[in-house]
């Protein structure tokens, strides 16, 4: 016992210091806390008590994340690290949430029967907290915690409006499918743990483990830890609960799922990468590999499989996946020390998907339903909602003059030089997958304005619909439209944001 | 602002006047879409006029006229590579002639879609929105520019073919679509590429400045696109090669040769005429223009290389487009099949790397602009009548509709290369290059000029063939007394529009050197930078 009494000074100190490092995440804390509070008591004078305390608590902990020190200090005994590169990524995570709040906000004050939003949004702030401690962490329990954190506040949000039978079962489906990915990475993680002695996967020491760690088993362990990544991003394997889950969510999650989460964990995911891909060793080339495979192969899959859907929000969950792959690619860009080329098309992607379901939910709101048909003939009726969708089609598709095609040129540029230099064909493929899924994912973002714009509604379904839209969302998807053509034709706006010092 | 811009940007503004029109004065739209291409032909007028005819332009940015160069994007990425995109236009003998053309069909156009009804704010706005980006890709000297203006063009047309078009519109749309970009995705990679072989002398920066990556001095040694020392392999194809077959079929696809041609009669069957007339007058024209410029500037010793396939592309697409358009019953059609055989004497006359045949190549783009465009109106005239372009549906036109019988006949005695026309000079000047080729020793064989001969017999069978079919004969059409009626003579509007086309046809058939002089001395610059790789 008395050995340890001079220690704890020190130790209370660090512990102190951590804290100031942590501000932004104490901010949402106890924005969650004071959600929950005004859910039970205050709502029921003021409806948008929980409302205004979640925007209040997001637009706090964006200000402390923007004023951080960030010179990589280690917090929490290492547990967390705080550097601008999950400074950047927790400065689009807040934004996106505040956005998506808007959305659920919105979104409640439409949908019948009434149900109160207090709790979503201590649920949302709860997953923006794991999702934080993601972007921070280079260690497993960390990141494991982080993950579950996230999932099982993902799992809430999307069965917290189920009504019919379709909704619960895409909860249900979410739910299983996500705890046993959670157990496979446990297990995963257990064994990295048994061979290394240590949790941290930046740290020496698991590298000099993982070297003396017989390979297959070590293998096995790394692929493991891969599935829990893989199914928060969703990529190939690990993607057949995104369209079941997608279609079934109210809009406004579906928002959430398809942006913010993958942003959490692209980025632990290129640290990973970026840690063990600088060591000369099997493990190195083992995630390489893994990381270009799943990544060609996600691209293909996910936007062969668009093609054939019908309901829109379907074909978004797929192209998502599509773009999860190009996601790794641009992870790669990030292990060749091009951070701003990662964070300016994460930046972009979060844009574009935040004004495809902005629209998504006017359309829904308008018509009542997600499939392709029913928006049959409606251009001509909302001939700005179906432009900026278009818009912001063409910019996933990544056609100039759209900010989607800079962040694809960028990506492309990047991945080129790697192959300059290199020399090795595997970036190649990469490139010519790249290059060709854009071109089969026109296929189907042309759909939009196929039906909105070339159809005629059938004679039979002509529907009372108002033509009259007047929700904040709209002015907001417009909004975020005319940001993809400005940082479409000037991307020195938000790339300059991004350099790291 | 420059000339240049303005006359790019005049129709973007013109497209936002329209969209912020009300409704009910949408009907005002045309008259500003009226405005605005006047106002551009009236602009490239005074560039053409003020022209200096001595500057080469190609590959020497002194020599070019008429030059805008803004700093646009500099992106820092990673440690060392700095990303140097500019705004920069300019004219030369190569461009010069497409813009003036491009105004003159864009005129052509808007006058044809006179009487639209259907969203006619829509329809212009999106005409007008071509209208930018074709503009911007025969100014544009950033190949990021180019590239961007480049794909602005799909969009709008994809628009105009699908919401205003034919039965099969959706189809048409889409497969113009894809066909496009697939060529187009797989140019951004090169462009890429390029990017990092090239670097501005001026500021040690990589640059996508066109005029930087003609100059041999400015590519690294050992980069990918090197010249010196480089040893870049793709599928066992040097990097090179491949980058000059990418740039190649990209362009070609818009050309169109044979075999990527399969879009072209759909999208013109399908597209309403004002469309056509713009797809056939201008947009075919980007494809022929892209290889000149970028293929042949950038990767010269290529060229040099593979002249004598593109020389086989050329007498191919002559000989299979003149057989279809033979085959078809659809007048729109053969048309289309038509255009596809002209311009494979623009591939033809490129691949000769001669002076006559690259002169021919460009004489007969600006020759099967206006012609095809008068064509493509013509066919439009009697579509708008009785909605149907079947050849065996109609017989005897030329006592029932004696003048349209007369515009008919010039115009195709005008693209059948009769000597006085200006598809004659353009195919002539290719047939020369063609034969010269091998003396020269740019390495086409001769029996290439003589297959493009074949092709010049044969438009005319196909042509002749038509008249003596739908004009000739007994009065009878299939739709009885009420086409009989319904089948009036040209309008005066009709007239205004088709007079200045055919006018052209003849007067650049009398005095070809209205477009010789100002193209000669770029011409020769090109030639002479191609010829030190032969």
């Amino acid at each position: 016992m008395y050995e340890f009494a001079p220690q704890i000074t020190p130790i209370i100190d660090h512990i102190i210091d951590s804290v100031r490092s942590f501000r932004p995440e104490i901010a949402i804390s106890i924005a969650f806390i004071g959600t929950i509070f005004c859910s039970l008591f205050a709502d029921r004078y003021w409806k948008q008590a929980s409302f205004s305390v979640f925007l209040i608590g997001l637009l706090a902990a964006g200000y402390l994340t923007y004023t951080q020190n960030t010179e990589n200090i280690p917090v929490f005994f290492d547990m967390l690290r705080i550097d601008t590169f999950s400074q950047y990524a927790r400065l689009i995570i807040l934004f996106a949430v505040t956005i998506i709040g808007l959305y659920i906000q919105q979104y409640g004050s439409y949908q019948l029967p009434k149900k109160r939003l207090g709790d979503i949004y201590s649920i949302l702030l709860a997953t923006t907290l794991g999702l934080h401690l993601l972007t921070l962490t280079t260690h497993w329990i960390m990141a494991f915690i982080a993950v579950e954190m996230v999932s099982i506040g993902s799992y809430v949000l999307v069965a917290y409006f189920a009504q019919n039978k379709k909704e619960s079962e895409a909860a249900m489906k979410y739910v299983l499918f996500g705890s046993t990915c959670a157990a496979f990475m446990l297990y995963g993680l257990s064994l990295l743990y048994g061979f290394t002695g240590s949790l941290d996967f930046s740290s020496i020491a698991q590298m000099k483990g993982l070297i003396a760690a017989p390979m297959v088993l070590s293998t096995v362990a790394l692929l493991f830890v891969f599935v829990g990544i893989g199914f928060k991003l969703g990529f190939v394997p690990f993607h057949v609960w995104t369209p079941d889950v997608y279609e079934g969510a109210p809009t406004p999650i579906t928002a959430f799922l398809a942006t913010v989460p993958k942003v959490g964990a692209i980025v632990l995911f290129s640290r990973l990468i970026l840690a063990w891909t600088a060591s000369p060793f099997y493990f190195g080339e083992v995630t390489l590999h893994f990381l270009c495979f799943v990544a060609i192969v996600t691209m293909l899959i996910g936007n062969l499989v668009a093609l054939r859907q019908q309901n829109i929000k379907r074909l978004l969950a797929y192209s998502s996946v599509g773009h999860t792959g190009f996601l790794l690619l641009a992870v790669l860009s990030y292990v060749h020390h091009e951070p701003e080329v990662l964070f300016f098309y994460l930046a972009t992607y979060t844009l574009m998907n935040l004004a495809v379901f902005g629209f998504i939910m006017i359309l829904e709101k308008q018509t009542g339903s997600a499939y392709l048909a029913d928006y049959a003939g409606l251009g001509k009726r909302f001939p700005l909602v179906f432009t900026g969708l278009t818009f912001a089609g063409i910019s996933l598709v990544g056609l100039p003059p759209t900010a989607g095609f800079v962040g694809k040129l960028l990506v492309f540029t990047s991945i080129f030089d790697i192959y300059q230099t290199l020399d090795q064909s595997l970036y190649l493929y990469l490139l010519i997958v790249g290059v060709l899924t854009s071109v089969i994912s026109l296929f189907y973002y042309l759909k939009i304005p196929l039906y909105g714009f070339l159809r005629q509604a059938s004679s039979g379904t002509i529907m009372d619909l108002s033509n009259r839209i007047s929700c904040p969302i709209y002015g907001i998807a417009l909004f975020f439209t005319v940001l993809l053509l400005v940082f479409g034709l000037f991307p020195d706006l938000l790339l300059d944001f991004f350099r790291l010092p | 602002m420059g000339f240049l811009s303005i006359l790019i940007f005049l129709p973007l503004l013109a497209a936002l006047v329209m969209l912020l029109l009300p409704k009910s004065a949408a009907g005002s739209a045309k008259y500003l879409a009226l405005a605005a291409t006047a106002g551009q032909l009236l602009l490239t007028g005074y560039l053409y006029v003020h022209f200096d005819t001595a500057q080469a332009g190609i590959n020497d940015v002194n020599s070019f006229q008429y030059v805008e160069q803004l700093s646009w994007i500099r992106l820092q990425i990673g440690a060392d590579k700095l990303l140097e995109i500019d705004y920069f236009l300019g004219l030369d003998g190569l461009s010069l002639p497409l813009i003036v053309l491009s105004a003159v069909v864009m005129l052509m156009a808007i006058g044809a879609s006179w009487n639209i009804t259907k969203s006619v704010k829509g329809y212009f706005a999106l005409l007008m929105l071509l209208n930018t980006a074709v503009m911007g890709v025969f100014c544009a000297l950033d190949f990021f520019l180019f590239y961007v203006f480049y794909e602005v063009m799909l969009l709008p047309l994809y628009f105009l073919i699908g919401i205003w078009g034919g039965v099969r519109r959706e189809y048409a749309a889409v497969k113009f679509f894809i066909y496009t970009l697939l060529g187009s995705v797989f140019m951004l990679l090169v462009i890429v590429g390029l990017y990092f072989s090239v670097t501005n002398p001026a500021t040690g920066a990589n640059t996508f400045n066109m005029l930087h990556m003609m100059n041999p001095a400015n590519y690294g040694e050992e980069s990918f696109f090197g010249w010196v020392r480089n040893f870049h392999e793709i599928f066992g194809i040097p990097a090179r090669l491949i980058g000059f077959a990418i740039l190649f079929i990209a362009f070609a696809i818009k050309v169109p040769i044979v075999p990527l041609h399969t879009w072209l009669p759909d999208a013109h069957v399908e597209a309403p005429t004002p469309v056509s007339i713009i797809l056939a007058g201008i947009l075919l024209k980007v494809g022929g223009y892209g290889i000149l410029r970028i293929c042949i500037g950038i990767f010269p010793d290529m060229a040099a290389l593979s002249n004598w396939w593109l020389g086989l592309i050329g007498v191919i697409s002559i000989l299979y487009g003149a057989f279809n358009a033979l085959a078809q019953k659809d007048l729109k059609r053969l048309i289309a099949y038509s255009s596809v055989s002209h311009m494979g004497f623009v591939l033809l006359g490129i691949a000769t790397l001669t002076t006559e045949g690259i002169s021919g190549a460009m004489f007969q783009m600006i020759s099967h602009g206006f012609l095809s465009a008068a064509l493509f109106f013509l066919v439009g005239v009697i579509y708008d009548r009785v909605h149907d372009r079947n050849i065996y549906n109609f017989r005897g036109l030329a006592s029932h509709m004696p003048r349209y019988t007369v515009f008919v006949a010039i115009a195709f005695f005008a693209s059948l290369g009769l000597p006085g026309f200006s598809a004659f000079i353009g195919e002539a000047f290719v047939i020369i290059g063609a034969f010269n080729s091998e003396s020269v020793g740019t390495g086409l064989p001769r029996w290439m000029a003589v297959g493009g001969s074949i092709g010049i017999l044969l438009s005319a069978v196909y042509f002749l063939w038509t008249l003596q079919r739908m004009f000739f004969g007994q009065t009878r059409f299939k739709g009885g007394e009420e086409w009989a009626t319904a089948l009036t003579d040209v309008t005066v509007r009709e007239q205004t529009i088709l007079y200045p086309a055919l006018a052209l046809a003849i007067i650049l058939g009398i005095m070809p050197s209205l477009v010789f002089t100002p193209l000669n001395e770029s011409v020769m610059r090109l030639v002479s930078v191609v010829s030190s790789f032969l």
